[in-house]
């Protein structure tokens, strides 16, 4: 029997946590260029310009049924050949999973648009509003509620696909727990610890969006009862 | 963007690709059966009564839907026999973490289908003398089969983009065959584009018919 032995690990933790907080920096990076880069493909997807809507259809439905390791690899590897750029592996990552989770987030966008009684879209046109601010005073309020889970749940499978960048050797998580478990022989104890800091920066994540949710239920309209 | 697209040097080892294309499928095929049928199994225990049973199952759930598959799969690559001393192949790592991680997701799928299905379905099942095990399978899952259409397809498109990952461990599924062609031929363009175009032109009718079960089966009863 394998006689676990964590001190090796454990002494090189700073190299983990410097891992995680890479890990982090473009987790917060592709959600803020994913989430409103999402809502203009959803727009754009719902729009009544025929060729408009089919362009943004065509690019959510490509990214989503394209693997993201592929997406990567032609980020990393083709586009600088491509446009002739020097790409790092950090803006390579960055630039795949805002694009990616992106196309994730404008379903859940128009599906939280459509949930939408249509009542609500003649109430503002009544009251004399466009389309435009209707969608941002009445419908977008009312829909972002309820894509709270639905958000939650694609951060949290972004979260995990982030753990790719290190095939394109970023210096995430998973990278350097790759390098620590070359460097002290001791793949099993790295790989456990590193799946528990995973499990735990997500359950943390989590409770945070379950509290959300508690909150927003509780001035209105929410998706818990 | 004057770059000379050259689709030839890709097309010429096409059987490279097929290859990996055939891997990718058997890793699909075994992983969506095992997985789709471990979660039905996993989303039952997840809703029985006794809590010996709903805990642990609740467990194994958590633990695999809150850590990324690519750890699951080195974890089993590298950590596994150093645990058991069994030699484990690429092909098996993979699949240990594709499928175990597949139960934990489509558990949560049996689930929220199965408690979706009103009560009055049980009683009802129970009141024509049906036991627990009977209203089950001929009442309730029928039903709730229809409502988890939708996003059972989508979690099988999950599973066959999934696959790329088995490359980290060399396993030679499509991706792994295009990283191949582009180091022999350094053709990384034009390798990479007709991997993302396989699996489009593959996903494509799925995704379609995702929209399709959405609206059939989504709401209603029909």
């Amino acid at each position: 029997m394998h006689e676990w032995d964590f001190t090796a690990t454990l002494a090189d933790m700073d190299l983990l946590m410097l891992g995680l907080w890479n890990t982090i920096q473009v987790f917060f990076l592709a959600l803020a260029f994913g989430i409103p880069l999402g809502l203009g493909l959803a727009l754009g997807r719902m729009s009544r310009i025929p060729v408009l809507s089919q362009l943004c259809s065509f690019v959510i439905e490509f990214f989503r049924t394209t693997p993201p390791l592929v997406q990567l690899f032609w980020f990393f590897f083709a586009l600088p050949i491509l446009i002739s750029v020097q790409m790092t592996p950090f803006v390579a990552s960055v630039l795949t999973f805002s694009i990616q989770s992106s196309a994730f987030f404008a379903e859940i966008f128009r599906g939280g648009i459509n949930s939408i009684d249509k009542g609500q879209w003649e109430a503002a046109k009544a009251i004399g509003m466009t389309r435009k601010s209707s969608l941002r005073r009445i419908i977008l309020p009312q829909a972002v509620k309820r894509m709270i889970p639905a958000f939650a749940e694609r951060s949290i499978e972004l979260l995990k696909t982030t753990t790719l960048i290190s095939t394109v050797s970023y210096a995430d998580l998973m990278f350097q727990a790759n390098e620590l478990a070359s460097k002290t022989f001791r793949p099993l104890e790295v790989y456990t610890v590193v799946a528990i800091m995973y499990f735990f920066l997500i359950l943390i994540f989590s409770q945070l969006t379950i509290r959300l949710e508690y909150r927003l239920a509780k001035t209105g309209e929410g998706t818990l009862r | 963007m004057d770059y000379n697209w050259n689709f030839a040097s890709v097309f010429t080892y096409w059987n490279v690709l097929a290859t990996g294309l055939w891997g990718t499928v058997q890793l699909f095929v075994i992983c969506s059966i095992l997985g789709l049928g471990g979660g039905l199994v996993m989303g039952m225990l997840r809703y029985s009564k006794s809590r010996w049973i709903s805990y642990p199952a609740m467990l194994y759930v958590e633990v695999f839907r809150n850590t990324p598959v690519l750890v699951q799969i080195i974890w089993f690559f590298f950590a596994l026999p150093v645990l058991t001393g069994i030699e484990i192949s690429p092909f098996m790592a993979a699949i240990l973490g594709i499928t175990l991680n597949t139960i934990a997701f489509s558990a949560e799928v049996f689930r929220g289908g199965i408690q979706s299905i009103e009560r009055e379905q049980w009683e009802a099942g129970k009141a024509i003398g049906m036991s627990y095990a009977q209203s089950m399978r001929r009442v309730i899952l029928p039903q709730a089969l229809k409502r988890m259409l939708p996003p059972l397809t989508s979690r099988g498109i999950e599973v066959f983009k999934m696959s790329t990952l088995a490359s980290v461990v060399a396993y030679p599924e499509t991706l792994q065959q295009a990283k191949l062609i582009a180091s022999y031929e350094y053709n990384p363009i034009e390798a990479y584009t007709v991997v993302a175009l396989m699996f489009f032109i593959v996903l494509l009718p799925l995704l379609q018919l995702t929209y399709l079960l959405e609206r059939r089966f989504g709401k209603s009863d029909a």
